[in-house]
């Protein structure tokens, strides 16, 4: 596989950038307890089409930038995004051939693994303890994954990334 | 991949790298939570960077909510005018006879050789984005240390208290919700006096008034005011009204649940108070 060019890496950038963006924009109350992990979706999508380019250390460093954004402890995001990116990067042959609906399914559970990370720091250092609306997000992630597939590949395709 | 003083130097694996960034997020996570001074500088380069992703992630719903503005109709706002002409008339009334409780009250205390009346200054604070976060409830002000803000400063609402500021950044800070399961308010009741400390919970329509002796005199109805015990919060600003108590003979302690006051969904400003200089925080004779 060659190199990626300029342009190819500014279309990457520019699907996370719009996944931080749709995280940290304000949404009515309702909305707000189910918000997906728009990155974490965007970071596995990269990671099963191009794993030899995106991989563990990007995902830390865009979960470093996260921490900033979100005010959470600085580490806490970049670890479970460093995480879901080994996961992601280890299972990706077989994240590949599954039908959608299992590929959406397994998908969630690599994130959800990823947010119980952050739960867990949290109720070890804060004394918060996980309640359940926290897992709301967790089924968005797989109703929205099938979706954002289809989108992501297309952006992939237009720009020639293989 | 290469050779170094004779080594072969191989690509680190995906296993080796993930425990190297690992190691490297808990010690950044401990330091951040054990010694704030250290990762101080860095969360500031963090917040400055996130200062333009946050005006823009805002923008969609601030031109919205500027469009549906604009879109309402006529009839809508000139009834809207004449009831707040009313409320204002009422509120005049009641403030003219404020005034005069108050020039009453700065007498008497001038008499009695009391400690300065209520001294703080304040400002307002517009909310920059709320909810900044999974799993955590904070609002972002547009004000930071550029301002004077500090950390460990009262914020406060037309309906009682909302939180405090736990970080400040140069241009933003963070606040800590009154709900957040780290804040504790002390507080008294308005109606007997009785002291006790107000706990978040994590949820925004819930605060739990822990450790009150299965005797203390508390029912639902009663509302919680600051005691300005503890020196963050000044006096007598509600913070929560008693909505269920229940009394198990077998515990030691109430389970005493209540209702924040502050609007902690509706906000878009905020006031941020200053002690005056000089003062110290007030206890109740």
């Amino acid at each position: 596989m060659d190199n990626l060019t300029l342009r190819q890496m500014a279309t990457i950038a520019a699907t996370f950038l719009a996944a931080i963006l749709l995280g940290i924009m304000p949404t009515p109350g309702a909305a707000a307890f189910m918000r997906p992990d728009w990155v974490a979706i965007v970071l596995v999508y990269w990671c099963i089409a191009i794993p030899e380019r995106i991989g563990i250390g990007i995902a830390w460093l865009i979960g470093l930038l996260l921490d900033g954004l979100y005010g959470s402890l600085l580490g806490e995001q970049a670890l479970a995004k460093a995480v879901l990116a080994y996961l992601a990067l280890r299972f990706y042959m077989r994240l590949r051939v599954f039908p959608r609906w299992q590929q959406a399914v397994a998908v969630g559970f690599l994130i959800a693994g990823s947010d119980v990370i952050v739960l867990m720091i949290k109720s070890l250092i804060h004394g918060n303890v996980p309640v359940w609306s926290d897992t709301a997000p967790m089924v968005v992630n797989v109703v929205l994954w099938p979706f954002l597939f289809v989108i992501l590949r297309e952006v992939r395709r237009r720009a020639k990334i293989s | 991949m290469g050779t170094f003083l004779g080594w072969s130097i191989k690509r680190p694996s995906n296993l080796t790298k993930l425990l190297v960034l690992a190691a490297v997020s808990i010690a950044l996570i401990v330091a951040d939570a054990r010694h704030r001074h250290i990762a101080t500088n860095l969360d500031g380069v963090a917040a400055r960077l996130a200062y333009p992703l946050q005006m823009l992630a805002a923008l969609p719903s601030t031109t919205i909510g500027a469009l549906w503005h604009d879109l309402r109709t006529n009839a809508r706002l000139r009834r809207e005018n004449a009831q707040l002409a009313q409320e204002n008339r009422l509120l005049q009334a009641k403030t003219a006879r404020l005034g005069a409780l108050t020039a009453q009250v700065e007498r008497l205390q001038h008499i009695l050789k009391a400690p300065a009346p209520p001294g703080y200054r304040e400002t307002l604070a517009s909310i920059l984005a709320v909810s900044s976060g999974p799993f955590t409830r904070r609002l972002t002000l547009d004000e930071g240390a550029n301002a004077h803000l500090y950390v460990g400063q009262a914020v406060i609402d037309a309906h009682g208290i909302v939180g405090q500021i736990v970080k400040v950044g140069p241009d933003t800070s963070q606040v800590m919700l009154v709900t957040d399961p780290n804040s504790g308010v002390p507080v008294v009741s308005e109606r007997n006096g009785l002291r006790a400390i107000v706990f978040g919970t994590g949820s925004l329509r819930r605060v739990k008034v822990p450790y009150l002796p299965i005797t203390a005199d508390i029912r639902p109805g009663d509302i919680l005011v600051s005691s300005g015990l503890g020196g963050i919060y000044p006096a007598d600003y509600p913070v929560a009204k008693v909505k269920r108590v229940v009394g198990n003979p077998n515990e030691a302690f109430l389970t005493v649940v209540a209702r924040p006051l502050a609007h902690l969904n509706h906000h878009t400003d905020v006031l941020l108070l200053w002690p005056k200089p000089g003062r110290t925080g007030r206890a109740r004779g």
